[in-house]
């Protein structure tokens, strides 16, 4: 026991101490990090608001007085401002003096409906989404000039009639939560992508260490001091403790940088805080009204989605999967290590491990759309597959049997890839330079000791 | 007593067997050579001995009881395929494998400080072992391999890699190891090594011992009642020719002739008597057979 602990503080301490673990340790979180903020922070900067000239040539007349259908009607927002006029043979001059960047005319005709729009642009074409809002915008100002003029309704009653807010919701009727699942998918993703990456880099580096020790030979001065399921043991545990110690930093780094982002920039937290505060008290209606339409709203309901979610669940099913699926692929890829005798051969005997893995990454979208179907059942009960697979399912529920059954298979599968491996491992660490088949391997499974 | 013993160990490799029934006796304060040629089975043999593998049949015996996983501790290692880790320090390396054989750091320390003064390798301590040559590194094993005062040393050619200085360096370490008590196990092919610092062999050859006893009586054993005499070159031969003489080979030199001589042991003193009388009788010396012949004939005769 003392020889374990022995080697899991060499294994332990040399790769915390590397600088490679260090830099990981920083990169990542800020990688992370930027991957989410600066597309945020791009998109809302770069935006170039166009300047739309209307040109409204669709005088109406209504109670003998004329006036303009569409005249300071259109609305601008963040990439739209409009401004007026009357003259269409200016209008287009200015657009090639590049005083506007579009001239939208707007005539009428004889046709059903009788507007017409046509929108004129110089250099830069307007992009399509300013352009199907340009149309959506067109429509609807048709479509409330006729409800107010032709069918007499008031304002109010426009705004209610053009969102009327109506509730709509699913519900799961044995668990009895909200089925709309937007939080859970991105979860979801963010596990399962996680897990994969988490046991894939730490159980690799299992191989490359064995493999290293046999390469330059000291292992046979290793295995005459302790048994090589000491050694192996010893080594699996330590980079296990090295991954657990990586996602600690992580998780107090990212708390840190939040908070301190938190700091600097206040609105870019608190900005759907005060939209939500807006809409709710926008409607001075009855409470219940208020209530539902509150309820209503994507943001709350992607509060409510947030804290729908059972983090302790998914916190311990995390740290099993992540272990489990470590411990699993570590013996594999131990096995492979202990095997190969040059680095070329590294290919060879990766494969088989590597495809479960990829395969569970195929299935990633099927399992998002369906997380209780057939596909992800079994794809989360094999082992191979079930760290991925379980994390994926975790956020949008899983029944207990299948989490039990599920995590007993694992653990099953592991002590006999532990067996396996630590036979594989015996033999490989001191057989050089021989060009070592499947055929050899099985054998080896048959020695006894 | 011995202080080490095999019995009749038998080791299969799925359709391969790399011992046969081997066994062999360890006296204490000796230096045993195990031969054989390459693919013999030396190396199994061995790390049956290190615990490494374990044997299909057969017992082993260390200082009176069965060979025991604490046992480790009593034994230093240099197996024949060297090796350290390329990025750690020497110092640092060198406590590690002491501490895995049982030494407490600061003691680790403490010695590791003496040898390395003795070999005058102090400046190395804080060097990464890539930064080494490959004679160095060898240094460092071998300090490593004898750190922990083993009882039973083994030494799976420990000369390979080392070039003549630091062999001869080496060899000075190895037999005053021996002196202050430690039994050694050396397995080579190398002969002239056996020879030197060997007190008993063993010899494998095709997963079967086939030889073994102590040095002095092995060679005595293969003795063939050679001997080789030195005579002026002028003398004719013809008048020493008597019965129980034969003559094996005659090298003429300038002044002298060497001859090669094989005498019944009846007829040795007659012999001599006789040569003396006729002519000047410059050397005589007996030929006994070297280990290399010995491990020839025993090997090529299986």
């Amino acid at each position: 026991m003392n020889k374990i602990n022995i080697i899991i503080k060499r294994e332990y301490f040399t790769r915390v101490k590397k600088k490679s673990f260090i830099v990981m340790t920083f990169v990542v979180p800020i990688l992370f990090l930027a991957l989410v903020f600066i597309p945020a922070i791009l998109s809302q900067k770069a935006l170039t608001v166009s300047k739309v000239l209307v040109v409204d040539q669709t005088l109406v007349e209504k109670n003998g007085v004329k006036s303009s259908l569409f005249l300071n009607k259109f609305k601008n927002n963040d990439e739209l401002t409009f401004v007026y006029g009357y003259d269409i043979k200016k209008a287009q001059d200015d657009l090639i003096k590049k005083e506007y960047d579009a001239v939208l005319e707007l005539v009428k005709t004889n046709d059903n409906p009788p507007i017409k729009g046509f929108l004129y642009y110089g250099e830069n074409e307007l992009s399509l989404v300013s352009q199907q809002a340009i149309q959506n915008q067109l429509t609807d100002i048709f479509k409330n000039h006729i409800l107010t003029y032709d069918y007499g309704m008031s304002e109010k009653d426009l705004a209610w009639f053009n969102d009327p807010k109506i509730g709509f919701y699913s519900k799961n009727i044995l668990s009895g939560e909200d089925s709309n699942k937007g939080v859970q998918t991105v979860l979801s993703v963010i596990l399962g992508f996680i897990i994969y990456m988490f046991v894939f880099m730490f159980s690799s580096q299992v191989m490359r260490s064995i493999s290293e020790e046999k390469m330059n030979r000291i292992v046979e001065v290793l295995v005459s001091s302790i048994k090589p399921i000491q050694l192996l043991m010893g080594k699996i545990v330590a980079i296990a403790l090295v991954g657990l110690t990586q996602l600690l930093l992580w998780g107090v780094f990212f708390a840190i940088m939040i908070f301190s982002l938190q700091g600097i920039y206040p609105d870019a937290f608190n900005s759907s805080k005060n939209e939500n505060i807006t809409i709710t008290q926008k409607v001075p209606a009855s409470a219940s009204f208020n209530e539902a339409i509150a309820e209503n709203s994507e943001i709350n309901k992607i509060i409510q989605q947030v804290f729908s979610i059972n983090y302790g669940l998914v916190l311990s099913t995390f740290l099993f999967y992540f272990l489990a699926g470590y411990f699993l692929y570590a013996a594999l890829f131990g096995a492979v290590g202990a095997l190969v005798d040059v680095d070329t051969d590294v290919q060879q005997f990766t494969l088989p491990i590597t495809i479960p893995l990829i395969i569970a990454m195929v299935c990633f979208p099927l399992i998002i759309n369906s997380p209780s179907g057939g596909v992800a059942f079994w794809l989360s009960i094999i082992p191979l597959t079930s760290p991925m697979v379980m994390m994926m399912r975790i956020p949008f529920g899983v029944p207990a049997w299948e989490l039990i059954l599920s995590m007993a298979v694992m653990i099953i599968f592991i002590a006999f890839c532990v067996y396996i491996a630590a036979k594989i491992y015996r033999t490989g660490i001191l057989m050089y330079g021989k060009n070592i088949t499947y055929k050899e391997v099985w054998k080896w499974l048959k020695y006894k000791n | 007593m011995a202080l080490f013993s095999v019995k009749d160990v038998s080791k299969t490799y799925s359709n391969y067997k790399a011992l046969d029934r081997v066994s062999i006796e360890v006296e204490k304060g000796e230096v045993f050579g195990l031969l054989g040629p390459n693919g013999a089975g030396k190396t199994t043999l061995i790390r049956i001995i290190n615990q490494i593998t374990a044997p299909d049949e057969g017992e082993i015996f260390f200082m009176g009881e069965k060979l025991r996983a604490e046992h480790v501790q009593m034994i230093g290692y240099l197996p024949e395929e060297r090796g350290l880790y390329k990025k750690m320090k020497v110092g640092d390396q060198a406590i590690y494998l002491a501490e895995l054989k049982g030494l407490k750091k600061a003691e680790a320390k403490k010695r590791l400080e003496f040898w390395f003064e003795k070999f005058e390798i102090s400046s190395w301590w804080d060097k990464k072992v890539e930064e080494l040559s490959k004679g160095m590194q060898q240094k460092v094993q071998f300090i490593t391999t004898i750190l922990h005062e083993p009882k039973l040393l083994i030494f799976d050619e420990p000369f390979s890699g080392f070039d003549p200085i630091n062999a001869n360096l080496l060899k000075q370490e190895i037999l005053s190891l021996k002196e202050k008590g430690a039994t050694i196990i050396f397995s080579t092919h190398n002969m002239e090594s056996v020879e030197e610092i060997c007190d008993s062999i063993a010899l494998i050859n095709k997963s079967k011992k086939i030889l073994d006893g102590k040095v002095t009586e092995i060679k005595q054993r293969f003795n063939e009642n050679l001997y080789e005499i030195i005579i002026p070159s002028s003398f004719n031969i013809e008048e020493i020719k008597m019965e129980g003489v034969e003559i094996r080979a005659i090298t003429p030199k300038q002044l002298t002739q060497e001859l090669v001589l094989k005498i019944d042991n009846e007829q040795k003193a007659d012999f001599i008597s006789r040569i003396i009388s006729k002519t000047n009788l410059i050397s005589y010396r007996e030929l006994l057979p070297s280990m290399n012949q010995i491990f020839i004939n025993a090997v090529s005769k299986q």
